[in-house]
């Protein structure tokens, strides 16, 4: 790693308190200087808005390719997250019509029946942890529909997800290297389990309507992808597409169950729901980072940053900057601009960001239509794990 | 009817955040591969106002109205 030039500020974002409440943080990191550094990993963080967003659109100096760097149990990149454009580009070609929001809504009603399903099982309790019974396993059905897997894989998944995400949910007590251990015996899991059924796939004479069918077929330039490419993308969808939405949802019913004045804006005006999805995605901001590597010298703010170094692009920062959103730290589901980037921007833009969009929006909607009046159980606090603000205990109560 | 605004969408620029079509349907839809297609090129005013609705919440900046 070169030297650094200035002595950088240093700041923790892996706390929990950070993760429980990260805004104040986010404004010191913003007045302190354009580019800081992060506690433990030593990474370089860029948190304004102007500076965030110019790194996410020049993928030819803030690199995605760091599959070596970050350590996620995988054996090759993961595709299209972990390559650059234009290689990205030819794989995007071929992933986005399957994420349009036109091909989304098809998933909407599994989404909203099973949103209901899960209700059922607790309304009557009066109380429920959320995560547990209600943000882990909605995002599921819809993600195994979507690619056309079995229902029954479901527990399945989500060990082998966790066993890469959060190796010490199963085992608290593992330090980092059996944590590593665990997420490489997890990866090989996941690639033998596509593996297989892709293989499966290829022997059926009649092609399936679902994403595994279609990517198994489709071509790039007169191209099939192989199968180490489509494991590669399999891989993907699975960290990426359970975890985020677990996350998002945690962060708005904590948010709403604790101001219930804005909560019942929502139940008096039904048709702000989207404005507010939106205008909570910018506040909170689940994922509240990307990581970058420096591809060649380059100037931010006045330091220059070498060739080499990690970076660590601070979204949740950028989303709450004054200079781009006019009282950032007001919560304003009717906000006139709100260009947040909380599904990333630039070419990497979250492939599934129509998905989740919709996903929340049905989600939220039949919560409150159900369950209209919950607050968090007095006396508790909910918990938010470090990296993706997932609300790990999330204890509400409401009237029977 | 008088056009007031020309809207003209960046292709380069667009990577299919989808806010325009969402939040201006009748201006611009989603292509293929949900990038945005602008339906109506000249706008009226009440048009207008919905084009520079897309045109404000386009993390992009990808697209313009010209005048
Ligand atoms: C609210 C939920 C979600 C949030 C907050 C979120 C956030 C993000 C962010 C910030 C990125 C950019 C990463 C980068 O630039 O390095 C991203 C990329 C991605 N997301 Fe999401 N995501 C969500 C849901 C989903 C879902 C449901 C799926 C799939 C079913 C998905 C699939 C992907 C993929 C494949 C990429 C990589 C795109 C590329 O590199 O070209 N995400 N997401
Ligand atoms: S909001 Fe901008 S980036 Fe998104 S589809 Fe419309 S023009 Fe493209």
């Amino acid at each position: 790693m070169a030297d650094d030039p200035e002595d950088l500020p240093h700041f923790n974002l892996f706390s929990e308190e950070f993760s429980r409440c990260p805004q104040a943080v986010y404004r010191e990191m913003r007045a302190a200087c354009p580019v800081t550094r992060a506690a433990i990993t030593e990474s370089l963080v860029l948190s304004r808005y102007e500076d965030v967003a110019w790194a996410l659109r020049h993928p030819e100096i803030f690199s995605s390719a760091m599959d070596l760097q970050v350590a996620l149990g995988t054996e090759r990149p993961m595709i299209p997250q972990q390559i650059d454009p234009p290689a990205q580009t030819r794989y995007r070609k071929l992933l986005d019509p399957h994420f349009s929001r036109r091909k989304m809504e098809a998933l909407i009603p599994s989404i909203r029946a099973n949103a209901n399903a899960l209700i059922d099982t607790f309304i009557d309790a009066g109380e429920c942890e959320f995560d547990e019974a209600f943000a882990i396993p909605l995002p599921c059905t819809a993600f195994l529909d979507l690619l056309g897997l079995p229902q029954e894989d479901l527990a399945l998944f989500l060990e082998l997800k966790d066993g890469i995400i959060r190796p010490q949910k199963a085992q608290p007590d593992l330090d980092f290297e059996g944590a590593q251990r665990v997420r490489v015996e997890s990866g090989r899991r996941i690639y033998r389990y596509f593996e297989r059924i892709i293989e499966e796939r290829l022997r059926e004479k009649t092609p399936r309507e679902d994403l595994l069918s279609s990517i198994l077929s489709a071509e790039i330039d007169g191209e099939k992808l192989i199968s180490t490419e489509i494991l590669d993308i399999c891989f993907l969808l699975l960290l990426a597409g359970l975890d985020t939405v677990t996350a998002t949802l945690g962060c708005n019913i904590a948010y709403l169950a604790a101001n219930p004045d804005q909560r019942r804006r929502i139940l008096e005006h039904p048709e702000l729901l989207p404005g507010a999805v939106e205008e909570l995605m910018r506040w909170e901001t689940p994922v509240t980072a990307v990581p970058r590597l420096v591809k060649r010298e380059v100037e931010v703010g006045g330091t220059v940053i070498a060739e080499g170094e990690l970076v660590t692009l601070l979204i949740g920062a950028a989303n709450t900057d004054e200079s781009h959103f006019p009282e950032a730290d007001r919560v304003d589901f009717e906000r006139e601009r709100n260009i947040h980037m909380a599904f990333g921007a630039g070419p990497h833009r979250c492939l599934g960001s129509h998905l989740a969009r919709m996903e929340l929006c049905a989600a939220m909607e039949e919560w409150h239509r159900r369950i209209p009046e919950y607050h968090i159980k007095s006396g508790e606090t909910p918990r938010y794990s470090p990296g993706i603000r997932e609300v790990l205990y999330l204890p509400l109560v409401w009237e029977r | 009817m008088i056009a007031l605004a020309r809207v003209r969408v960046d292709a380069e620029k667009c990577v299919g955040h989808g806010r325009c079509y969402v939040l201006a349907p009748e201006v611009f839809e989603e292509d293929e591969r949900g990038h945005c297609i602008v339906i109506e090129e000249d706008v009226s005013e009440a048009l207008a106002d919905e084009a520079r609705k897309g045109e404000r919440n386009c993390p992009e900046g990808a697209i313009r109205l010209e005048r």
